[in-house]
């Protein structure tokens, strides 16, 4: 804490820092980099330089040694700043801290993963606010638990352009064009023609929905499941009211399509 | 109140400066006193449209960069009286073009009492096309009845909306008018073109004309004459119908269905 004369050239005080938490079941570098590329597409700074915890819980059994310059470099390109582990195999934490994260097992997070930002979130959830004194440029979190509320695009979203609904649910009332591209982490509601790529629950919320009056998307996908549309569009939903959910299919998570009766 | 109307499209050879020399030469026609400038730097086109390509002196990079004066630089119109085109540079490229430079030029035309000054936009999305939409009032997005044409109309509406100065400070979006151009009723009834329903409905922006497609603009091109002036023609009617639209009036649509050739037309032949 922070009770030092103010003449110190260097003083350590305490923050909390909102982070993502990537949940790696991969660590090889090219099949993450082509993991990442199908989920961001042409969106290369989607994460805008966040601070991300690498968490390696759910990894099978690393083949061998972790490239970790390879990895860090990977995640960069991304935009996303790695700057600590947890849940690494005791045997990897000294190559991990080699490369200059800082490990966060135990206790420094374990009280702190409570607060969660979605509702229902099962692939990526939990941004802890931590105890982190280790150097990490700390970009500008928002707040924990202030909803960003609902973005609200009045007017057509035009080929090349890019929304992001950071927090929240995403309401066009005026459509979108081939070639635009709308993500929100919450739902997509679009008034109008939805045509480009729509991207729901970014940050993994299963329970998200894109809801159109006008379905005919390139893309839609909800907390990072896909669906193309290369064979075209149902004809019951086609041009007209859709709605986009994810559902369990046995097999797997899978995106259902459903004519929506507006009136 | 000067207005500031930008001709531009994404796309190259939709008709983007035929629309410019027609536009301009129709505001000019009802008696406002209109320049039309070329934005297209390095591969100048307006000045042989509009049939002033021997009276090029000075250019719209002379001007920007202080070499001469901007009432040196502009060109009277051979037909109009109200008329002034300013050409663009054809040994220089689009970097020349900035944003100060641009908007000193506007700024002077304004105090000069131009009712409308006319942006003849280059093709692309770069920094030509950029700079001839920042300070663009009103923007005419014109646009061939194909896909790819839409799309790049499309594209260029989502910059007009980031990228203009109305924009940028917050004021009322730039107000767009849709020309679908080159426009042929009979390939449409084939089926092989869009109708421009269709080009509407995909870019969701009013309509204020349709140019049919006409070797009569090919020839208006090659004697330096904008193609409103051919009287008698359905282009030049059509653009004359387009100038009136744009000043608020009423007209209805013209030359977008196909009438099969009667007898008469086609024991004597002709267009």
């Amino acid at each position: 804490m922070s009770a030092t004369p103010p003449t110190r050239p260097i003083e350590f005080r305490d923050a909390s820092l909102g982070a993502t938490v990537a949940v790696l079941r991969e660590t090889r570098p090219p099949l993450l980099a082509d993991a990442l590329h199908k989920m961001l597409g042409g969106m290369p700074d989607f994460f805008s330089g966040e601070a991300a915890i690498l968490d390696f819980s759910e990894i099978g059994d690393p083949a061998g040694p972790i490239d970790w310059a390879g990895l860090l470099s990977l995640l960069r390109r991304f935009q996303l700043q790695p700057i600590g582990v947890r849940n690494l195999r005791a045997d990897l934490t000294a190559d991990a801290r080699r490369a200059g994260l800082a490990l966060l097992d135990g206790a420094s997070l374990g009280a702190t993963t409570a607060p969660t930002r979605e509702a229902a979130a099962p692939p990526q959830p939990a941004p802890p606010p931590k105890p982190e004194p280790a150097p990490a440029p700390s970009p500008p979190t928002p707040p924990e638990n202030i909803s960003a509320g609902t973005m609200i695009i009045d007017r057509p979203v035009r080929s090349g352009q890019q929304i992001y609904a950071r927090g929240g649910d995403l309401v066009l009332l005026a459509g979108m064009s081939n070639g635009a591209e709308i993500i929100a982490d919450g739902s997509i509601h679009c008034y109008g023609p939805l045509r480009g790529r729509a991207l729901a629950g970014a940050q993994g919320n299963a329970a998200a929905r894109i809801i159109s009056t006008n379905f005919g998307p390139e893309i839609v996908s909800i907390a990072g499941v896909y669906k193309t549309f290369e064979q075209g569009i149902a004809a019951n939903v086609a041009g007209k009211p859709a709605t986009v959910r994810l559902t369990d299919g046995g097999t797997g998570h899978k995106l259902t399509i459903d004519p929506l009766q507006l009136d | 109140m000067t207005r500031v109307v930008v001709v531009t499209s994404g796309k190259g050879g939709v008709g983007k400066t035929t629309t410019s020399a027609a536009f301009a030469s129709g505001l000019a026609l009802r008696g406002y006193k209109t320049a039309v400038i070329d934005f297209d730097v390095g591969l100048r086109n307006l000045d042989l449209i509009m049939g002033c390509e021997r009276r090029v002196v000075y250019d719209f990079v002379n001007v920007i960069n202080g070499e001469a004066k901007l009432t040196q630089a502009l060109i009277k119109d051979k037909n109009c009286e109200n008329l002034f085109v300013l050409p663009a540079s054809q040994t220089r490229d689009k970097d020349a073009l900035t944003e100060e430079g641009v908007e000193k030029v506007i700024k002077e035309l304004e105090h000069l009492g131009y009712d409308y000054i006319v942006c003849d936009s280059p093709a692309g999305i770069e920094r030509g096309a950029v700079m001839a939409l920042t300070f663009a009032d009103e923007a005419i997005i014109t646009t061939n009845p194909e896909v790819s044409s839409v799309r790049d109309s499309d594209r260029i509406l989502g910059i007009l909306q980031s990228k203009s100065r109305r924009s940028a400070e917050g004021r009322e979006p730039v107000k767009e008018h849709l020309l679908v151009t080159r426009y042929s009723p009979k390939r449409v009834e084939d089926g092989e073109m869009l109708s421009y329903k269709d080009v509407q409905e995909l870019l969701r922006v009013p309509l204020i004309g349709v140019i049919p497609e006409s070797e009569s603009v090919l020839h208006a091109s090659n004697q330096g004459t904008p193609a409103i002036h051919l009287k008698g023609t359905d282009v030049s009617e059509a653009y004359v119908d387009v100038v009136a639209r744009f000043l608020g009036e009423e007209r209805p649509l013209r030359f977008v269905n196909y009438e099969r050739p009667g007898l008469m037309k086609r024991l004597f032949g002709g267009k």
